[in-house]
């Protein structure tokens, strides 16, 4: 058993919300020493926003935020003071790593642009997560993540069939640009550990959201007409959908009552496996369903057929009759769902560590293994300038009277 | 300047989009990728699509193109002894190996870490599985359709107003593709371990559980607050919507209070926003019902272009809802460069989605088009694994390659 591959790299991080905090928390979940710059007078977004541990309002209380900052450390600076950019500027020369995402000019307007970090700490690798980019005509504007899905051309492809275009729901363009800037650093650190150079990363939420859409965009450019939305049909595959089950016996988690199931017939065999496990076996052999062609053909038959067949059953159930004849099937899942599959619970892939104000909740985790450097979430979010004392005394070289200071400055709140 | 991972050798064995999608993001920035096709068939992606003038080609796929430019293509039968000992040889001088075949083939394939990490034990050796390598659903056959919804993200989404209405999916195979990069990032964390301590590993990805990963604050509702989130409940905030106007569709995104006060403004502060149940961004949400309609009738009257370049300036973070005609003409990313023409020698000349982070020093760079089946069969097993014409000849009689 060795330790996580970037024990020893240090982040500096000054982003905030989803993009930035999913990127460092790629890095922390491989190790990484991950430090979080916030301040209590403009709270990171995600504190703000519900869930709230049993709805009761609070900074630390936030299921979002602690979601995303799991196994990293908090220090509250305020970069509006010329001692709180000397605090950072101090993190800054002992980093690895620096990651914002801001747009085009705030951390210029902090006298930490790439250029200034640079004489900092030559060879840092510095990436800057925004909507638009550090370039072109729309660099100034702000964006965010929930409108970049949109812009990116999901919504124009996502919808049911006639019907308007519409989102994702999640604010895909985050997590997705956090994914890639965080791939973006790993390279650029590899590239350094070879030749000792950092460099600078301009991501933009729109291209790496972009990046997803191809399949759309080479329909229109090989066909010459914008692609039709299609709901959860397939060109290759029926049938393919999201099917109603039977619904709880009472509502649920607030007043829910539907339950669904996801199923996809790739080939005739499964088709035919689909029939036994509806004791439907006539419906292999009925010719307007007996080759992909026809069931394409005949899909809205199809679908009432199946819809019919799956209202009687839990999808938990609808999912095992399936899987028992190779269908490829699941629950689609709601949260409770999720939280309850017995799959991801033997698989340990929920984290349940002790925070401080919220106690034991349940939260994603790592969706990976290394064999050898075992990766864990270390510790739970950090509360809102838990670990500045710490830092500040420990790694930068203040004493205790200084921080004392510096708080009654004004630079560390 | 070439690209960060230059130098990187990695051995993708990857159908449809997960995997490929991993080998690529190495492969744009310096890595050589050799592709590991089956004879005769290649990867599905080639039977996707969509294809120039709707008629299938195996050469002429737009998913097959996108996802494997910059990759050396070659064909290997890895259900027969011989090609498995090709692989091992192909293995020995690898930095990284990156599949997508579910455990049960990886079973009957015989492929296995252990196994080839005693041929070469820097190996970083990468399964993107449905499910994961266990637990009890390991053998669970999957779609992009089924991982979707198995990971929480296909059941949040959908319409309020039609309950009638399935849960609905993203476009595209976004299971696959988020699966790829965080195998990539998992990869690189591996290939970082190794500059240390030279030893290589066995990474696994669940494509189940990186959909999992993703769900915002959804997720959280249920052990917070014990609440289920749903495509029919209300937003924690609003508005976040797509909006009809007069000339296509906006997405209406003003959560933070200055942004609402600059959009009341914009829109001539009509009297219904003072109402109590609009003050704060929660009884927006709350009132979504009410509110929606009012907004809309106003945002009906107006043009997609207007009204986001006015929004901008006022800080108000709106965006179109874009055709793909429009992402190709959008002045701002050409003015980035970001999509590249790519031509190739049977589809023809088509424009994709170029580098999703741009790197100071050692650019993404595009090099090659997407192989030919097969394309590179000598160049690798002549040129680099010394095999000798008749020999390569013989693996082809014998459908090995």
């Amino acid at each position: 058993m060795g330790t996580p591959p970037l024990r020893g790299v240090r982040v500096a991080d000054f982003s905030w919300v989803w993009a930035g905090p999913y990127c460092t928390l790629q890095l922390a979940h491989l190790g990484a020493e991950v430090i979080r710059i916030e301040t209590s007078l403009r709270p990171c977004v995600t504190r703000m926003l519900p869930p709230w541990a049993d709805n009761q309002f609070g900074l630390n209380r936030s299921g979002y935020f602690n979601q995303y900052n799991q196994g990293k450390r908090s220090i509250t600076l305020n970069l509006k003071h010329p001692q709180g950019v000397e605090v950072a500027r101090r993190l800054i020369a002992k980093s690895d790593v620096l990651a914002h995402n801001f747009v085009r000019g705030v951390m210029e307007k902090f006298g930490l642009g790439y250029e200034e970090v640079r004489k900092i700490k030559p060879d840092i690798v510095m990436v800057a997560l925004s909507g638009y980019g550090m370039t072109g005509p729309l660099s100034p504007y702000i964006s965010y993540g929930p409108a970049q899905v949109p812009l990116a051309g999901f919504s124009a492809l996502t919808g049911y069939e006639g019907g308007p275009p519409m989102h994702t729901a999640i604010s895909y363009a985050d997590p997705n640009a956090g994914i890639h800037a965080a791939f973006a650093v790993l390279a650029a650190l590899y590239h350094r550990r070879r030749t000792g150079e950092g460099q600078f990363i301009d991501l933009s939420l729109w291209e790496s959201a972009t990046a997803l859409t191809a399949e759309g965009l080479l329909e229109y450019q090989m066909s010459g007409r914008e692609p039709a939305r299609r709901g959860n049909r397939d060109p290759w595959m029926a049938p393919h959908g999201v099917f109603r089950c039977k619904d709880w016996p009472e509502p649920v988690g607030g007043g829910v009552v539907d339950r669904w199931v996801a199923i996809a017939v790739e080939n005739d065999a499964q088709w035919r496996g689909l029939c036994r496990a509806m004791g439907r076996n006539e419906l292999a052999d009925d010719p307007r369903f007996a080759s992909f062609e026809s069931r394409k053909r005949h899909e809205a038959e199809l679908d009432r057929i199946i819809s019919e067949w799956t209202q009687r059953f839990s999808p938990q159930e609808v999912t095992e009759m399936l899987q028992k004849e190779g269908v490829p099937a699941y629950t689609c899942a709601s949260n409770k769902e999720l939280a309850e599959d017995p799959h991801l619970n033997a698989r340990g892939y929920f984290v349940e560590l002790e925070h401080p104000e919220v106690g034991v909740r349940m939260h994603a985790g790592i969706p990976w293994r290394l064999s050898r450097d075992t990766c864990r979430v270390e510790s739970p979010a950090p509360l809102l300038g838990q670990h500045t004392e710490e830092v500040l005394t420990g790694l930068l070289g203040y004493s205790k009277a200084d921080v004392v200071k510096l708080r009654e400055m004004g630079a560390v709140q | 300047m070439p690209g960060p991972l230059t130098g990187l050798k990695v051995i993708e064995i990857g159908e449809m989009v997960s995997a490929p999608y991993a080998a690529k993001l190495m492969a744009d920035v310096g890595a050589e990728v050799i592709k590991v096709e089956q004879p005769e068939v290649g990867d599905p992606a080639r039977r996707r699509g969509p294809f120039p003038r709707n008629e299938p080609h195996p050469e002429k796929s737009g998913l097959f193109l996108y996802l494997n430019a910059n990759k050396l293509g070659i064909t290997l039968n890895l259900a027969s002894p011989r090609g498995m000992s090709l692989l091992e040889r192909l293995v020995a001088d690898a930095d990284v190996l990156i599949h997508n075949f579910p455990p049960f083939e990886m079973d009957r394939l015989g492929l296995d870490f252990e196994r080839l990490r005693r041929v070469n034990n820097r190996l970083v050796m990468t399964s993107i599985t449905p499910f994961g390598m266990d637990g009890p659903n390991r053998n669970y056959r999957a779609t992009n359709l089924v991982l979707w919804s198995a990971g929480g993200a296909c059941y949040l989404n959908g319409a309020p107003q039609r309950p009638d209405l399935p849960p609905l999916a993203a476009f595209g195979q976004q299971a696959y593709y988020q699966a790829g990069a965080h195998a990539a990032v998992a990869t690189m964390g591996a290939v970082l371990g190794r500059l240390a301590h030279g030893e290589g590993q066995h990474v696994e990805v669940s494509v189940q559980e990186t959909v999992a990963s993703i769900l915002e604050m959804t997720f959280a509702f249920w052990p917070y607050a014990g609440m289920i989130t749903t495509r029919l409940g209300q937003k924690p905030i609003q508005p976040l919507d797509v909006m009809e106007c007069r000339d296509g569709y906006i997405y209406v995104c003003c959560v933070e209070e200055h942004q609402w006060q600059a959009f009341v403004e914009l829109m001539g502060k009509p009297e219904w926003a003072t109402e109590e149940i609009f003050s704060d961004r929660l009884k927006r949400a709350a009132n979504w019902d009410a509110l929606r309609p009012l907004l809309q009738e106003w945002v009906g009257q107006q043009s997609v272009q207007e009204l986001y370049r006015k929004a901008l300036d006022r800080k108000i973070p709106f965006a179109p809802v874009s055709t793909m005609g429009d992402l190709l003409s959008a002045e701002h990313l050409k003015a980035r460069g970001f999509f590249v023409e790519i031509h190739h020698p049977e589809a023809g000349t088509y424009r994709y989605p170029g580098a999703p982070a741009k790197y100071s020093r050692t650019p993404w760079e595009l090099r090659l088009p997407a192989p030919l089946l097969g394309q590179h069969n000598r160049e690798i097993y002549v040129g680099r694994l010394k095999l000798s014409e008749a020999e390569l000849k013989e693996l082809e009689d014998a459908g090995v390659v």
